[in-house]
């Protein structure tokens, strides 16, 4: 069984997404913030992280701006954990914002605006089970 | 016929100034005042960008749980949670949208500088059990408490009510609620009660609190914590996104009763009061 960890403060998103990947035999983790997130890393071993950008820090990291936390989350996997695959899902719309996540090998899907069978359908590629990924952007 | 120039005028009276210095004068007004519209434009953009945000967030939620519903895969239970959760979704949407009409009525209330609404008397102890009821499942959430200290306003109040636009107090106290259900610490408790206080430029007041224990607010912000848009740096990380309008309407709605709003801060515990002249206990 594959476990994808969800890191986002906004815990309403979850539900639909776990409903929706459980029954493709996938273990859903949680975590609100960027602390929390590492600390479960340490412990799962986990196939997808699949972030936010803006959300709290947590303790360990006092100094990261809340509103670019997914950006030190997406910096500290890829050169630490490179075998974890990354989906980014936010609400930023600013392309200036997420212009430096086009150079990055990972996926950014719009929260609540890109239908929800096309996340379910990017996390499972980025997992290795749905045929050859190719990098979303939209 | 001789002119009498007021005093306030003789003050202004300023010696002549060569065209160079007045060029000079104009040129700086010209550039602080570029530099003002500037930042007023960053401001706004950044306001209309959390409102975006916060408007979105929640019917992105409510598209996905639909999307949800409609797979044969997930069980009735889950559905029915689904169900729950658009609810809840929606009455955050019913919140925010309730602000923003609000902060434009205000504006046309203060521009008056009336009622659009005409005040009624409010038993103003029921109206606070139940906004407390409204947020309780929010709180029970990170298990915290809000209590409504009935003693406090048998005893403020004897039995009379407040002459108030019921509407408009609802959403200030909601706003107070809603920031003390966000920002408390988890097990803690959030409790509404009632006093009388004498207050500078006001008098005698009927003081309405909610306090809470948790995120601690810089002194130096707190002023600021009262303008549109102005969100606390410790808020910010905690929760970085929000409109930043709720303390705002909350003040402006307060103003329109002849009343003011305050906040007391030690440490992590936090109070925000709404004051009202004791003339409106009626």
């Amino acid at each position: 069984m594959k476990t994808i960890l969800f890191v986002d403060d906004e815990p309403w998103f979850h539900e639909s997404l776990r409903y929706a990947l459980e029954p493709k035999g996938y273990e859903c983790l949680f975590a609100t913030d960027m602390t929390t997130a590492l600390d479960l890393l340490d412990t799962h071993e986990v196939a997808v992280v699949v972030t936010d950008i803006m959300m709290p820090a947590g303790t360990k990291f006092p100094n990261i701006d809340s509103q670019e936390t997914g950006f030190h989350l997406i910096r500290k996997l890829q050169s630490e954990r490179p075998q974890i695959a990354i989906v980014c899902l936010s609400v930023i719309g600013d392309e200036s914002k997420i212009r430096p996540l086009r150079t990055l090998r990972l996926d950014y899907l719009r929260k609540g605006e890109v239908p929800l069978a096309t996340v379910i359908q990017t996390i499972e590629r980025a997992a290795g089970d749905g045929g050859e990924r190719v990098w979303r952007f939209s | 016929m001789q002119m009498r120039i007021p005093n306030d005028h003789k003050a202004t009276i300023q010696p002549q100034r060569s065209s160079g210095e007045e060029v000079a004068r104009l040129t700086a007004e010209n550039s602080a005042l570029k530099v003002e519209l500037s930042e007023a434009r960053k401001s706004n953009q950044q306001y209309l960008q959390n409102v975006a945000h916060q408007l979105t967030a929640p019917l992105g939620a409510i598209k996905w749980s639909i999307e949800a519903l409609k797979d044969p895969e997930v069980s009735l239970s889950r559905k029915s949670k689904l169900l729950s959760s658009i609810y809840s979704q929606a009455t955050i949407l019913v919140h925010l949208i309730k602000n923003f009409a609000l902060m434009s009525n205000l504006e046309a209330d203060l521009e008056l500088g009336q009622f659009r609404e005409r005040p009624e008397p409010v038993d103003i102890l029921r109206l606070c059990i139940n906004l407390a009821n409204d947020f309780q499942p929010q709180a029970a959430e990170n298990e915290k408490k809000i209590v409504v200290d009935e003693d406090s306003f048998a005893g403020t109040l004897q039995g009379k009510k407040v002459q108030m636009v019921k509407n408009l107090v609802a959403q200030a106290l909601s706003n107070l609620l809603e920031n003390a259900v966000k920002y408390s610490d988890s097990r803690s408790t959030i409790v509404i009660s009632a006093e009388q206080a004498t207050v500078d430029k006001i008098g005698d007041t009927l003081v309405i609190s909610v306090r809470s224990t948790g995120l601690p607010i810089k002194t130096d912000e707190n002023e600021q914590l009262f303008k549109r848009g102005f969100r606390g740096s410790t808020a910010k990380q905690k929760v970085p996104a929000g409109t930043g309008i709720g303390l705002y309407l909350a003040k402006r709605v307060m103003v329109l009763h002849q009343g003011a709003i305050g906040l007391k801060t030690t440490g992590r515990d936090s109070r925000f009061k709404l004051m009202f002249p004791l003339s409106r206990l009626v």
